[in-house]
């Protein structure tokens, strides 16, 4: 291969901050039409390189060069201006406007004062069609699936004329076949001469599609190659230090007495939209049932149904027996459920409040904490203090702030308080989204330790290769109903994944 | 009795009502589309009728009063600037306390410089015209109504589509909402959110300044300690019923205006002063519990929905 | 606002105290004195000898008294905003329901027959009824129809005004007064006052203990607790299992029971007659929220606050009548204070509990960006 010109360079970026170095001297170099992947831990740095890339945060040392020619950020505009364009994570979309008006915003085709309302649903047209990025320019934010609000994104940056496109983990809440698109978009820029940078810590992605990766460990590049001259195995080995095998399926145990029946649960959203139809399933002692999804697929409303957050239209959910129907969210927790919600700092912790304060909540009433009402202060320190030591979360103290903390420290706040109490039925939602390795490895430890005790798992994930490594059983959920139960010796990502957008339909096991 | 009350007389009452509430309320609607909660609306009214009618004392000319007015407001509302937008300080405690501040600041002055309590008239006030469109001012019941008023009463209804094509139409418009609708977007396409929250605010300051000045200038001639008498709350709530929606905005005032007037017909027509003085209050009430459906992110602001 | 941390012991009380000389609180009210002596310096007058005259009205002569007089509504009003505050809830309407509450004692007082002693109790009660009922209709408003509270409660205060002015107008009048109002409570319903007190009314007394009352079931209570997180995250506190309606619904109707019967203390003791548009001209409400807000909700700094307003007020009229000043500079003052918080022109005022993150962009973006990098940028 020809040696192409240098499109992007980082020498020697760092980025220190109170308390880790972030960045250490990170040096990469990306040729122009190249496809180059970095891959890391979370908490290797990826994401702190990225802000630097973005133009949200400036180095401590070293420098950028764009096409040669040493750059600095100001801000996210410079970035942009200097023909970088970003695609996030999570998305950068005004969900009133239209697909056009989100595309230009910010450089509006105009007649004087006015916006030239044509020519924007013109140019948008136009870009979608060249790269296959289907989507419709008058069709607003707020009706698009999320799979098509990351075309928006690539739009957003392809009109203005991006040559290096950014994208960040592009492809976390994509089903396998909207990856494959996505990958012919990215293959088609390639192409047309564009530059494509991508950050993932999926190793199978990077070997798909990357010509070549960059490797972050704990701040520092520890490894760059042509992807076609390594592996996945060496990858892994180079991101974590050792090898571990994420997707190592966990030792097997006996499964017990019904512990959750839902039956032919419907619910319906605030609008009147049927959001989930007609489920059933149960969950036993000692087993974990994992549920796969693409995002809205209804997987939220059947928690928040279960758990009381959110009322049933019809249908029955009873735990050992019991309906729940006219319990609320208190009742349920007494009659023994535990919730680990997705969102872990809107709705799963208080973020002014303290760390002892944070692990009582759903539990303030129980006699340990509290009598008459009065609240056992002794009771409630001790049961924090314990919970810290245990779970080996980081804090300076029991009142430090839960804003203040990591995320993989919160989340491990989150789980200890789910899992204090021997709860029958543990529901967890995305449990380990946005956390590092080694708090991964912990949270999935707990969670293999409460079935073995006997208790009941609901899991619900993205993450497909936690799904298939934790469940004993998986059901996919499209379009609010359950599609397929699958055994996840006899599955795959691939299966999974025809199942999760309605490609594929058969009965299920025993039904 | 029917067509007693409903009349030409109870047209020109309701629009005279609505014009400073409208004034107000577009200042409101255009921060809501900013992202900023300002309720300091009624303050701000507050300190404009106060500096209108003290620059117009004291320089016998009306409309300099309104640049006083309009001085007055702006200064008031920058503190609800640098205080949110810039400091982020919680903008419901900015804008009490700036309500309060109003209150207590005007009240102060009012012996201090003019050596009096309560209402302060003087025919060294000059009021502001009104001037009556050829033709137009004619017509029947409208006529008096519409199309006979003070400038800053026409301003006040040429706003709204001007402020709505500047919204939907204009690149300013759509810039305006995508900081509103999610700053940190705003801020990655390179818009630069704290200028246009800084102009939203300063905006709103001087719409409410002027509608002070209507109000001490335009409606009477005179300043009455906390004469705005929760107008500026009013506002508000006219953008809330509105979804800070131009057209939307102009139907919550003038149903507010509406139920005012009525009400001192009401009260012409023997009915208890007192029920009349609720009338708007309680329609405004009544209003918000039938289109309660409709609230914009007012309520996420507002904060206790969840 | 700021999360209490459990006190133990003499040292955390030690801390505190220590820590309130540099407090933002102690510097916003430096600040705002100053501001305030600049305008006094505008208007002529000389601010050093105005201050002067404002200490002497409140602390000598008939002043304590008056002080603890004027400082018992304004607590009790600040207690009763402060109960729906802590989960959240912005009622604006306290004085809407201070109103109903004292012309539900008035008409109590005069029409009950019985002892004394038995009768006040019963005023009490009425106008705890009628303050928890008015302040029920916008706590329903929100939980059935999803009214905010902060907008419906403020639009029921114009009202009640108009209701209690309609019923004493015309059913409940004193044919023989010239303005509107009731006829006098009899003697008997009059709220005694303390010698000890400096001749202060009784109510300090029952105020006093509200305050100890509400400061335990804040600090060391499940219910307290619930509050509390309700106030800083909402979603939170139901995911939790607190049911936030009948929060909503409690807290509403205990605040307003207490503002009602802040309106029977003024009523059977002070004025002794329920007069159309004294309760309302007071301004109690008002400045019990300014109160409330500095105090950061809590019911301790409540009452130091409280009184500290009162003396304000107090000290002001005195100003007024010795230096001409007018007695409003004390309203700016305290504006001014409260203004000088919120605005972080001094550092440490936290933001009202929302459940937001504080806008900070770049860290908004970067958050939004990577959630990762949140963990290690930590902003």
């Amino acid at each position: 291969m020809t040696a192409r010109p240098l499109e992007l360079e980082l020498r020697g970026i760092t980025k220190r901050y109170p308390r880790v170095v972030a960045n250490d001297g990170v040096s990469l170099r990306v040729r122009r039409g190249e496809i180059h992947a970095i891959v890391g831990e979370n908490g290797a740095g990826k994401s702190t390189l990225m802000s630097i890339l973005y133009g949200l945060v400036a180095p401590d040392d070293g420098e950028i060069l764009v096409r040669g020619e040493s750059v600095r950020f100001r801000s996210a505009h410079d970035a942009m201006e200097a023909g970088l364009g970003m695609v996030h994570q999570s998305f950068k979309l005004f969900p009133s406007m239209t697909v056009a008006e989100n595309v230009v915003y910010g450089h509006e085709p105009r007649t004087g004062w006015l916006i030239d309302r044509a020519a924007a649903t013109r140019a948008t047209g136009e870009l979608a069609s060249r790269y296959g990025l289907g989507v419709d320019p008058s069709a607003r934010i707020e009706d698009l699936r999320v799979g098509v609000l990351q075309r928006v994104e690539i739009l957003k940056a392809l009109y203005r004329d991006a040559r290096v496109l950014i994208l960040d983990e592009p492809t976390a809440v994509l089903t396998p076949q909207e990856r494959d698109g996505l990958f012919e978009v990215l293959r088609s820029l390639r192409a047309d001469g564009r530059t494509i940078v991508f950050i993932t810590h999926k190793l199978n992605e990077v070997m798909a599609l990357s010509d070549r990766v960059t490797v972050l460990l704990r701040g520092r590049v520890v490894h760059d190659v042509v992807t076609v001259d390594t592996s996945p195995a060496e990858l892994s080995l180079a991101m974590t230090g050792r090898a571990i095998d994420p997707s190592r399926r966990r030792p097997e145990h006996e499964t017990g007495a019904t512990l959750l029946e839902v039956d032919d649960l419907c619910v319906d959203d605030a609008d009147g939209v049927r959001r989930v139809d007609g489920v059933r399933f149960s969950v036993c002692e000692g087993e974990i049932v994992g549920i796969a999804g693409v995002t809205g697929s209804g997987q939220s409303e059947l928690v928040e149904a279960i758990v009381g957050l959110r009322a049933s239209t019809s249908g029955a959910i009873s735990l050992r027996g019991r309906d729940l129907a006219h319990a609320n969210v208190h009742g349920r927790r007494e009659a023994g459920i535990a919730y680990v919600p997705e969102d872990r700092h809107r709705v799963g912790s208080a973020g002014r409040a303290s760390t002892r304060e944070n692990l009582l909540m759903g539990y303030q009433w129980k006699r340990r904490f509290q009598r008459l009402g009065w609240l056992r202060r002794r009771a409630v320190a001790d049961h924090a203090a314990e919970l810290i030591e245990s779970y080996d979360i980081k804090v300076s103290g029991p009142d430090q702030r839960v804003a203040e903390l990591s995320g993989g420290n919160l989340q491990k706040v989150v789980v200890a308080r789910e899992l204090a109490h021997d709860s029958p039925l543990l529901v967890a939602e995305q449990p380990t989204r946005g956390v590092d390795v080694a708090a991964i490895e912990f949270i999935h430890g707990q969670v293999i330790a409460h079935r073995d005790a006997g208790r009941g798992i609901l899991l619900v994930s993205a993450e497909l290769t936690e799904v298939l490594a934790l469940s004993t059983r998986i059901l996919v959920m499209f379009e609010g109903r359950i599609v397929a139960e699958l055994d996840p010796h006899r599955t795959d990502e691939v299966e999974i994944g025809l199942y999760m957008t309605g490609a594929k339909e058969h009965e299920r096991a025993g039904a | 009795m029917f067509d007693q009350l409903f009349d030409a007389a109870l047209l020109d009452s309701v629009v005279r009502a609505s014009v400073p509430i409208l004034l107000a309320a577009i200042g409101g609607l255009i921060c809501e589309r900013a992202g900023v909660f300002q309720i300091s609306l009624e303050g701000t009214m507050l300190v404009g009728a106060f500096t209108a009618v003290s620059v117009s004392y004291v320089s016998g000319n009306a409309y300099l009063g309104v640049l006083g007015a309009i001085a007055g407001g702006m200064a008031t509302s920058s503190l609800l600037a640098v205080g949110h937008v810039s400091r982020k300080g919680d903008p419901i405690v900015i804008g009490i306390a700036i309500n309060l501040l109003a209150v207590g600041l005007t009240g102060f002055l009012l012996p201090q410089f003019f050596d009096l309590r309560g209402v302060f008239r003087d025919p060294a006030i000059v009021g502001l015209e009104k001037y009556e469109i050829p033709l137009l001012a004619d017509l029947p019941v409208v006529g008096n109504a519409l199309f006979d008023m003070t400038l800053v009463g026409y301003l006040a209804f040429v706003l709204v589509p001007v402020v709505w094509i500047m919204l939907f139409r204009t690149a300013v418009g759509l810039r305006l909402r995508g900081v509103g609708e999610n700053p940190a977007a705003a801020h990655t396409r390179g818009v630069p959110v704290t200028t246009y929250q800084y102009t939203a605010v300063a905006t709103s300051g001087l719409l409410a300044g002027l509608a002070g000045a209507q109000l001490a200038l335009g409606n009477v001639v005179q300043f009455a300690e906390n004469m705005t008498a929760g107008r500026g709350w009013i506002a508000v709530v006219a953008v809330l019923l509105g979804r800070a929606h131009p057209f939307g905005v102009l139907a919550a005032c003038l149903l507010f205006g509406f139920a005012e007037g009525l009400g001192f017909r009401l009260q012409g027509n023997g009915f208890a002063v007192q029920a009349t003085d609720a009338l708007p209050w309680v329609a405004t009430l009544l209003a918000l519990v039938i289109a309660r459906r409709r609230f914009i992110r007012l309520v996420d602001l507002t904060g206790r929905m969840a | 606002m700021r999360v209490p941390e459990p006190s133990v012991g003499a040292r955390a009380i030690r801390d505190r105290l220590a820590s309130v000389g540099t407090s933002p609180v102690t510097m916003a009210l430096v600040l705002s004195f100053l501001l305030c002596a600049v305008i006094i310096l505008v208007t002529g007058v000389n601010p050093l000898s105005a201050y002067a005259e404002m200490w002497r009205g409140a602390s000598s002569g008939s002043g304590p008294r008056t002080v603890i007089d004027r400082a018992v509504p304004i607590i009790g009003m600040a207690l009763a905003i402060s109960i729906p505050f802590r989960t959240g809830i912005v009622n604006l309407g306290a004085e809407g329901q201070m109103i109903v509450g004292g012309l539900a004692a008035a008409l109590t007082a005069i029409h009950l027959p019985g002892p004394g002693a038995f009768v006040i109790g019963v005023s009490f009660l009425a106008a705890s009824a009628a303050g928890a009922a008015w302040a029920l209709l916008p706590a329903i408003g929100q939980t059935a129809l999803q009214l905010p509270i902060l907008i419906s409660s403020l639009l029921l205060n114009a009202p009640a005004r108009a209701l209690t002015s309609y019923l004493v107008k015309y059913y409940f009048g004193d044919p023989t007064a010239t303005s509107t109002t009731t006829v006098a409570v009899p003697e008997a319903t009059r709220i005694p006052t303390l010698g000890w007190l400096s001749g202060a009314s009784a109510t300090a007394v029952p105020v006093l203990a509200l305050v100890v009352a509400i400061a335990l079931f804040n600090g060391r209570t499940a219910p307290g607790y619930q509050s509390l997180v309700s106030g800083i995250n909402l979603r939170f506190s139901r995911y939790g299992g607190v049911a936030v309606a009948r929060q909503t619904i409690v807290s509403m109707g205990v605040g307003g029971s207490i503002a009602g019967m802040v309106g029977a203390h003024l009523v059977l003791g002070q004025s002794g007659r329920f007069v159309d548009g004294d309760l309302a001209g007071s301004g109690f409400a008002w400045t019990g929220l300014l109160v409330c807000l500095i105090a950061a909700n809590r019911a301790v700094p409540i009452l130091v606050a409280g009184s500290f307003f009162a003396a304000l007020q107090v000290g002001g009229l005195a100003m007024q009548r010795s230096a001409g000043v007018s007695w409003q500079l004390a309203q700016v003052l305290q504006a001014i204070v409260i203004l000088t918080l919120a605005m972080r022109v001094v550092p440490g005022m936290r933001r009202r509990g929302s459940s937001e993150p504080t806008p900070n962009l770049e860290a908004d973006v970067i958050g939004q960006i990577a959630p990762g990098a949140a963990d290690v940028v930590k902003v």
